[in-house]
Formats: C-alpha cells, structure tokens, sequence
C-alpha cells in the first residue's frame, strides 16, 4: 500500500521565471524507508514543503496515507511527523515544554501548567524518549542552553510523540557531531522497524541513505532516477579491484590479458562486471602485494549520476 | 523501547480548544519568563495614563461637561488592552523568524484556533497593564466602582479579540520584526486618536468619522463608557455596540487569519 503518492506535481514560486518542480511524479510504500536527493536548489525543500501541507502546489496530485495534501491538510497533518531542515523550537520554552506544547497542539493531552501535573502517560512518554534518546539530564532545561545535537534530538522525541504514520526527515543530520548522528539513526531505525513508520529523508550526507529502501534523485526540479541503492549503483558503477605487484609490468600485462581495464597510478585499479572477483584473481599468476575489493558506495553512485547528467544545479 | 503510546482525543472540538488553551499558556509562560516584559506592561500605563493622560487632565480638563478623570481612565484601560494586545501579536514574526511558526503551522489543527490562542494569549499581557493603568490612576486620585471595573474586566477578553483580530489584518502578512514594530504604531497610534480613547469625538466629521467608524476599539471605548456612565459621552445604543464589536470582530478575524494562512503556505 502506498502511503506517499505523488502524481506530476509541480510548482512555481511567485514571480519566478520557471518552476522549481516540473511534474514529478513518486511513490512511497508504507513502512519504507525512502530517501530523496539532490543537489542544492534542485527542488528537495520544496518538494517537501508541499508533502507537508507548509506550501501550496501549482499543480499535480499528492496524496499521504489516503488524504489529498490540499483539500484534507488537516488529516494529512494528524498522519505526519517532521523534523525540519532548521530547528523550529521555541528557544524560551524548556524541552520538555516544547514537547508537551507539541503533545497538546496534536491532541495528545490537556496542557497542564507542570510537568508534574501532566497525565502520567505522557510523562512516562517523554522520560522514556529522553532516556532513549540521551537528553533526560537536559530536559527541564532552556532550548537556547542546548547544543545543536541535543536540540535535534529534542525535535525527534517532539515528532515522534504523537506516533506518526509518517516521518519527514528534511536534513535531520545537519550540523551534528558523528556521534551525535549515530546514535539518532539507531532511535531512528528503532522506531521504524517497532511501529513500522514510513520515513522520508532529504539529507545531503548520502551515507545516511546508503540502507534505505529507495531512493529517488531530484535534479533541476525534476526526478531523475528512483530505484533500490543497489541497483542504482549496480547500474552505474562497476566494482574494482585495487592491486599491486613488485612486478607491475606483468600484472599490467595479466589484466590486459584478461581484457579487464585498468589504471596504474600509485596502484592499479582495475574495474569489473560480470564475473566476481575470485574468478579474476584465481587467474593471476603475478605475486601480489596488494589486493583489495572496492565495493562503490551510494555516495559514489550520487556523484557519478550527477556528472553523466552533466552536474548539480547550484 | 516500550509500546507506550499517547492516544489522540476523539472530540474535534474537544482537541480545538485544547490547542487553543495550549498556545495561550505557552504565551502566558513566555511572559512569566520575561521580566522585561513584565516591567514593560507595567510601564506602559505609566506613560500612557501618568504622563499622557496626567497632562491632559492639568490643562485640558477646564470647561468640559463631563469628568476628564474618568474618562480618561476608561479611555486608557481600553486602549491599554488594544495596544498590549497588538504588540503581543507581533510575537508571531518572532516565531516566523525562529521557524517555530512551522511547528504550529503543521500541527493538525485549525488557522483560527492559532490565531485565538494567540490573541487570547497576549491579552494575559494587555490584562496586566490594565492592571497598571488602574494603580496609576489610583495613584493620581481617579477611581472606577468595582461594579464597573468589574464590568470592564469581564469585557476585557472580548476587546482583546477585537484588537487582536485587527492587528492579525496587517501583522499577519509581515514577516519581518522591524516591519511588525512599524506595524504596531501604525495601527495602535491612529486608534488612539480616532477612537475616542482621550480626545472626544462626537464632532468628528468627513475621513476622520469614517475611519473612526470602522475601528473596533470606537465601539469598546463606546460600549465602556456607556457601562461606567458618569455624564461620559456616548454615541451609540450599547446594543449596537455589541453588535459592531462582534461584527468587527468577526470580520477581522477571518480576514486576519486567512491573510496570515495564505502569506505561510502561498509564496
């Protein structure tokens, strides 16, 4: 069943000259994790500013888990959490007055001026996603006092408590240290395989989307491959072999034999399809130094797509 | 992890209202944590009742058949409300200008819900500088009976909504702090004045009389005035007083949060 289906949406800002979405058209499986990249300015924002209900379309279809994003918002709105690119927390508030705002806004409960006086579901709520989460010890503390790392974490646990059917990630890792990232996948990945939510992620580092279940590539505002990582970089890359021998000339001379391709620079690379890497090897009689199986990354796949398709918008 | 999970109330309504009453606490606690702000509201009567209306009354009070004390007081606390009122729905740019706007915006419940609660919310701030406004005017010897203040105060949240709602007309499309602080003068200043809050205007004629027909504090300070009585001068039947604010109200209201909800979602 899908839960995000988008049908030649476009849209035109005000007085632009062109449209930064030129009818792409998308969908998104319950429970998938999908990711959604792009460039700088290629339409990634706006695209999820529209799946949000934050922005009006010029024109196209999209619907979220059955309700049309124009006409039913408001249902759209109960079915959806989101982590925007820059943090929307009030920096006044506390973190846990910023959730229990958020819990009250969607209905969860009554806003009660404490904590304390709180319903003890929620309580027991936001103590378990803090402690999951590892923000407990900064709770009752100001927003403004917390670092960037502990104010994402806070907008997740906020996202999160109302149990979405869908997760908006609109570049959920930016400004975060590596541990930081760590350990918000691992929540992340947690809550998606405990309540089965379907996660949408924007990000530009394309490591966060190397398990993702599809990813689709936005370019000059209109998609521009959407399949499986692995078959993205199945069909764009080759895997290589890295190898060097103190007799190089005749390791050279083997891969030439065996109509394999290669680079001799520091070592030599030499790239191949077809047949797997122990078939290549079993065959070489030159002693090696150096052997090494360089699987391509989703990264590289991104980086290779976006030069066959003659660069980024900027 | 465990399987704890928060359920969402049935009732639309129910969940409305509770959205309502959250933005308005949220306001309230944003203001209990400002001290600034507190001394501001408090400070504002001061100026406005102690210095402004303090020196009508010295040298405009002679040869008038009414008390200038009384009416300049009802006059302040009503424009206290406005004032207060509008300058706390200028808040809204800061949260546009935070992104806490977007927290709110894709929240499942209704533009007017926001904008109440938000009305509602700065109206905690207008009630304390009418409070101010009433020990000031304690302190320079004019008094209200307490049937009358109480009167007033039960009027309070009504005119606040008024106020409110016709700030949400212009504060609604801004979107940057410098435009809403114009903004503020731009619509607290020429109510003060056409209004009837300190100068009567009963002789007004042409543009003026129109502009201070179609302002809702006109009707409030009217409604007011007519409630405290005193020999102060009234216009209207307080009937149509109601009916203008309600109107007015109404009016702005869908106006303001149409224009507000559109200015987010239509760029």
């Amino acid at each position: 069943m899908r839960v995000i289906e988008v049908n030649n949406l476009v849209k035109q800002y005000k007085g632009a000259k062109e449209a930064s979405v030129k009818g792409i058209s998308f969908g998104v499986e319950k429970g998938e994790f999908f990711a959604f990249l792009g460039p700088n300015g290629a339409g990634k924002t706006t695209t999820i500013s529209i799946l949000t209900t934050t922005l009006s379309k010029t024109g196209g279809e999209v619907k979220i888990a059955g309700y049309d994003v124009g006409r039913e918002a408001r249902k759209v709105r109960e079915k959806i959490g989101i982590i925007f690119q820059k943090p929307s927390l009030d920096p006044q508030l506390s973190a846990e007055e910023n959730i229990r705002f958020h819990a009250c806004l969607y209905g969860m409960c009554g806003y009660r001026p404490s904590f304390k006086l709180m319903p003890k579901a929620y309580r027991d709520k936001v103590l378990e996603l803090a402690e999951i989460v590892g923000i407990a010890d900064a709770l009752f503390k100001p927003v403004k006092k917390l670092s960037g790392g502990m104010q994402r974490k806070l907008e997740i646990i906020r996202s999160l408590i109302h149990t979405p059917e869908v997760l908006f990630l609109d570049e959920p890792t930016q400004g975060l240290d590596a541990v930081s990232r760590r350990s918000l996948w691992e929540y992340i990945n947690t809550v998606r395989k405990q309540y089965g939510t379907t996660v949408f992620l924007t990000t530009h580092y394309i490591d966060e989307a190397e398990d993702v279940d599809k990813v689709c590539i936005i370019n000059h505002g209109q998609i521009a491959v959407c399949q499986p990582p692995d078959e993205m970089k199945q069909s764009l890359l080759r895997q290589e072999l890295i190898l060097d021998a103190d007799d190089r000339a005749a390791l050279t001379a083997e891969l030439a034999g065996l109509n394999l391709s290669y680079k001799a620079n520091g070592q030599v690379v030499a790239p191949f399809q077809g047949q797997t890497a122990q078939e290549i090897i079993a065959k070489l009689k030159t002693p090696l130094k150096t052997l090494k199986i360089h699987e391509p990354s989703l990264e590289d796949a991104y980086v290779e797509f976006l030069n066959q398709a003659g660069g980024a918008a900027l | 992890m465990s399987e704890l999970i928060l359920t969402r109330k049935k009732s639309k309504v129910i969940r409305e209202m509770g959205a309502v009453w959250a933005i308005f606490a949220r306001e309230v606690t944003l203001f209990l944590k400002s001290p600034a702000t507190i001394i501001m509201s408090l400070a504002m009567p001061l100026v406005m009742m102690g210095m402004i209306g303090g020196n009508l009354l010295q040298n405009m009070a002679g040869g008038l058949d009414f008390e200038l004390g009384g009416f300049m007081l009802v006059g302040m606390l009503v424009n206290m409300l406005f004032m207060t009122t509008t300058t706390g729905m200028a808040s809204l740019v800061d949260d546009h200008e935070t992104d806490f706007n977007q927290e709110m915006l894709v929240s499942p419940i209704s533009r007017y819900a926001l904008v109440i609660g938000k009305i509602l919310g700065s109206a905690f701030g207008a009630i304390i500088s009418m409070v101010g406004t009433l020990i000031v005017g304690l302190i320079m010897g004019i008094t209200l009976p307490v049937g009358e203040l109480l009167t007033i105060v039960a009027l309070s949240p009504l005119m606040c909504l008024s106020g409110g709602a016709l700030a949400m007309i212009v504060i609604g499309l801004i979107k940057s702090r410098k435009a809403a602080n114009f903004a503020v003068t731009l619509i607290t200043m020429p109510q003060m004045f056409l209004s009837g809050a300190i100068i009567p205007i009963q002789n007004s004629t042409g543009v003026l009389k129109i502009l201070s027909r179609c302002m809702p504090m006109t009707y409030c300070l009217d409604l007011v005035r007519a409630v405290v009585g005193g020999g102060q001068p009234t216009m209207f039947n307080p009937l149509v007083n109601c009916a203008a604010i309600v109107g007015l109200t109404l009016v702005c209201l869908v106006l303001g949060t149409w224009f507000f909800a559109q200015s987010e979602k239509n760029r």
